[in-house]
């Protein structure tokens, strides 16, 4: 190469590496800003997500009382939860029989009154939206001690089918009515969330498919679930998934209502968890269930992201 | 040579990310634990303050210990009961815990790690220790070693509404009252809407004390018994009362005690068990038609089961003799005497019985003593908050005939062991 070619090629290296340089530069300067703008919701995370899992995480790994020196007992505790311990696997069959309901119940029913709401119109459906909601805004303990006075065995309910000449069941002390109370005023306090959602879901449909869809003789039914279920179906995923996770972390219903009884019919998880840490003083045990919760959560909900594509469709 | 200029972070960007970062900083600052002074530890009581009646209870306390020592400071700490015997583990982990808290008989096992011994303690400031209840002393004993000083000795007693048993016709009972005796007044007691007695789904309420009445122990050298036969047979008593005898309602699963209380109170019911600390309470609701009667047994004779609580030294407390003082403090005879005249707790020193008898009908009188006099504590084991969690589960296949004692009893004496 000639010394003017070599002169040449060095002008353009250097009249292309400036502007490169300059890009680099800027981009290291956007990824500081990036990180600095992250850091107080990553730290934020950090703190109160990551930090506590893996304490819960060793936790589990000892018998660790409330107060006194914890003693590590290596996988004892994950083997007492699952050879050991029959309270745990019936809680778990409670969590799973009551979020399955829940879940089920919830979703058809929030649809459906989305849905009718929709049809509706007007200051009515406003009405009926802010009543739906209401039960979510208070609290489940209150709620809890009213319903105890509807459903107990002299309670509201049993005292109407009294005067009509029928004896009601032990609602909160039979296995079968507890569950079935348990679910039916957790539906009733946590159903307004779903309506509001799919309400706005519904809304977001664009009315001229509708109407296209009537024109082209499409009935109510085939409309729904031709039309409006398909470009419904990504918030429907989303509430399917909130709920699901909702429905297996129950807690306040059975403990303010049933105390987990009558036995261990209406004990879920968390509830079994909550009273091995803090009453039975084993906040190992404790956090060893709380670790098997978390994975069967994580497992439920990638099970239903890696299904999605089967029914839910994001070309609206 | 090129010269890169660095885009500079907005001045606002960085405000923006300190300011978002400070209320973490604050909430790290807020968790630190500090160590408090020996002195605030040593005047400070970590115990229950559920309602107003405990704050008066303990204000009682300091008021009587005030009267011998016009200087003396006593500061309450704590949560509500149901609470507090999760709260006080960790509380008195923390750095700046209080020197003093207070403990159930039936807990102090439970409480074990957080219980100094006293005796030494007691033996240095002079106290003498044999002037205490012997029941109440051999409950706040755990591993050979006392770990609280009892200001009450309570046993659990049948209170009775006069006016109910006067109108059926029945006779009063009192310092002897056998089971037959007792189920038999209950039936004649029973009417429409009003039943002879109210239950609670606790474990240790009527089923329990009848069967200690009857020489049941539900712990035994230590370690659970609750197929104990007497304590099963008292408990099946309980359960057939609402199944089979129909005297009584079934009780709630969740909250039943108030709901039992209130309906002695309001005359709804003519009989239920509790303890003498809700005699004022009684009293100030039924009056002149308050009665108290002993536990119902199977020869009629007396046997209390005694609860009651006492203060104790925290194990990690920095200055334990100076925590001893206030301790010694509060539970002097002429304290604890005022305390049983003021509020009604039933005194762990017999020769302040008198103060707690004041202004109180002789035959109730005479009941309460009689139980307390042919007591014993109720001891427990360090599971027993697990034991009486899976009752309150359970009880309501009980009351509801779903299943018998013995099948509940058993299945709680396995799980926990």
């Amino acid at each position: 190469m000639s010394s003017l070619a070599r002169s040449l090629a060095a002008e353009g290296t250097a009249a292309s590496s400036a502007p490169s340089a300059r890009r680099h530069g800027a981009a290291r300067g956007h990824s500081r800003a990036a990180a600095l703008y992250l850091s107080p919701g990553m730290l934020g995370f950090a703190i109160f997500i990551v930090v506590p899992l893996v304490i819960s995480l060793v936790i589990s790994f000892f018998e660790w009382p409330l107060f006194g020196v914890p003693e590590f007992v290596g996988l004892t505790n994950y083997r007492y939860m699952l050879t050991g311990d029959p309270a745990f696997w019936i809680s778990l069959r409670n969590t799973l029989i009551f979020a399955v309901l829940y879940t089920a119940v919830n979703l058809t029913v929030a649809l459906g009154l989305s849905y009718w709401l929709m049809n509706l119109g007007g200051r009515w459906a406003s009405f009926f939206r802010v009543l739906f909601f209401i039960p979510v805004v208070t609290p489940m303990i209150g709620n809890a001690l009213i319903f105890r006075l509807i459903l107990n065995d002299d309670g509201v309910v049993n005292q109407i089918l009294g005067v009509v000449g029928i004896q009601g069941p032990q609602w909160l002390n039979t296995p079968f009515w507890a569950m079935l109370s348990l679910v039916t005023m957790s539906l009733w306090q946590g159903m307004g969330y779903n309506i509001i959602v799919l309400g706005a879901g519904i809304a977001g449909v664009n009315p001229s498919v509708i109407e296209a869809s009537r024109i082209d003789g499409a009935g109510a039914v085939a409309r729904f679930f031709q039309v409006v279920f398909p470009m419904l179906s990504p918030t429907i995923f989303f509430c399917t998934i909130m709920t699901v996770i909702g429905a297996f972390k129950v807690f306040a219903q059975p403990y303010a209502l049933t105390e987990g009884g009558p036995g261990n019919s209406t004990n879920t998880l968390v509830l079994h968890l909550y009273r091995n840490g803090f009453s039975f003083d084993k906040l190992g045990y404790a956090s060893s269930i709380a670790w098997v919760l978390f994975v069967l959560v994580m497992l439920v909900t990638a099970i239903q992201f890696s299904q999605q594509k089967r029914w839910v469709t994001y070309d609206s | 040579m090129t010269s890169v200029t660095r885009p500079a972070v907005p001045r606002r960007t960085v405000i923006a990310g300190l300011s978002a970062i400070a209320p973490l900083a604050f909430l790290s600052a807020c968790g630190g634990g500090g160590g408090g002074d020996s002195e605030t530890a040593n005047t400070t009581l970590y115990t229950w303050v559920s309602n107003e009646n405990d704050r008066a209870q303990w204000q009682a306390f300091i008021d009587a210990a005030k009267e011998a020592d016009p200087a003396f400071e006593l500061t309450l700490e704590g949560p509500s009961f149901e609470n507090y015997w999760t709260k006080v583990k960790t509380r008195m982990s923390s750095g700046d815990a209080p020197a003093l808290l207070t403990t159930q008989a039936a807990r102090a096992q439970e409480l074990d790690a957080l219980l100094a011994p006293l005796e030494d303690l007691a033996d240095a400031a002079g106290v003498d220790l044999s002037q205490y209840n012997e029941a109440m002393l051999a409950g706040m004993t755990v591993e050979g070693t006392l770990r609280a000083i009892p200001y009450d000795a309570e046993p659990l007693v049948l209170f009775y509404n006069r006016k109910l048993f006067r109108d059926a016709g029945l006779e009063l009972p009192g310092i002897t009252y056998s089971q037959d005796q007792f189920l038999e007044d209950a039936k004649a007691l029973t009417s429409g809407e009003s039943y002879g007695v109210a239950l609670s789904s606790g474990l240790v309420h009527l089923g329990m004390a009848i069967g200690f009445a009857n020489g049941g122990q539900p712990v035994t050298d230590g370690a659970l018994s609750l197929t104990d036969p007497m304590i099963v047979e008292g408990l099946q008593f309980s359960f057939d009362l609402v199944t089979e005898h129909k005297v009584a309602a079934a009780p709630a699963a969740v909250d039943s005690e108030p709901a039992a209380q209130q309906a002695l109170m309001n005359g709804q019911v003519a009989m239920y068990l509790d303890g003498p600390w809700m005699y004022q309470a009684y009293e100030d609701a039924l009056g002149e038609d308050l009665g108290a009667s002993i536990v119902p047994s199977q020869t009629g004779e007396a046997k209390g089961l005694i609860q009651g609580s006492g203060f104790g030294i925290a194990s990690n407390a920095k200055d334990p003799g100076g925590a001893f003082e206030t301790l010694r403090a509060i539970t002097t005879p002429e304290v604890i005497g005022a305390v049983a005249n003021a509020r009604g707790t039933f005194p762990s020193i017999v020769s302040e019985e008198s103060q707690w008898a004041e202004g109180k009908a002789e035959d109730n009188v005479a009941a309460v003593t009689a139980m307390a006099h042919n007591g014993e504590a109720l001891i427990t084991t360090s599971t027993w908050n697990e034991v009486g969690s899976k009752f309150s589960q359970y009880a309501t296949d009980g009351f509801h005939g779903n299943r018998t004692a013995e099948e509940i009893l058993s299945e709680i004496q396995d799980a926990v062991g």
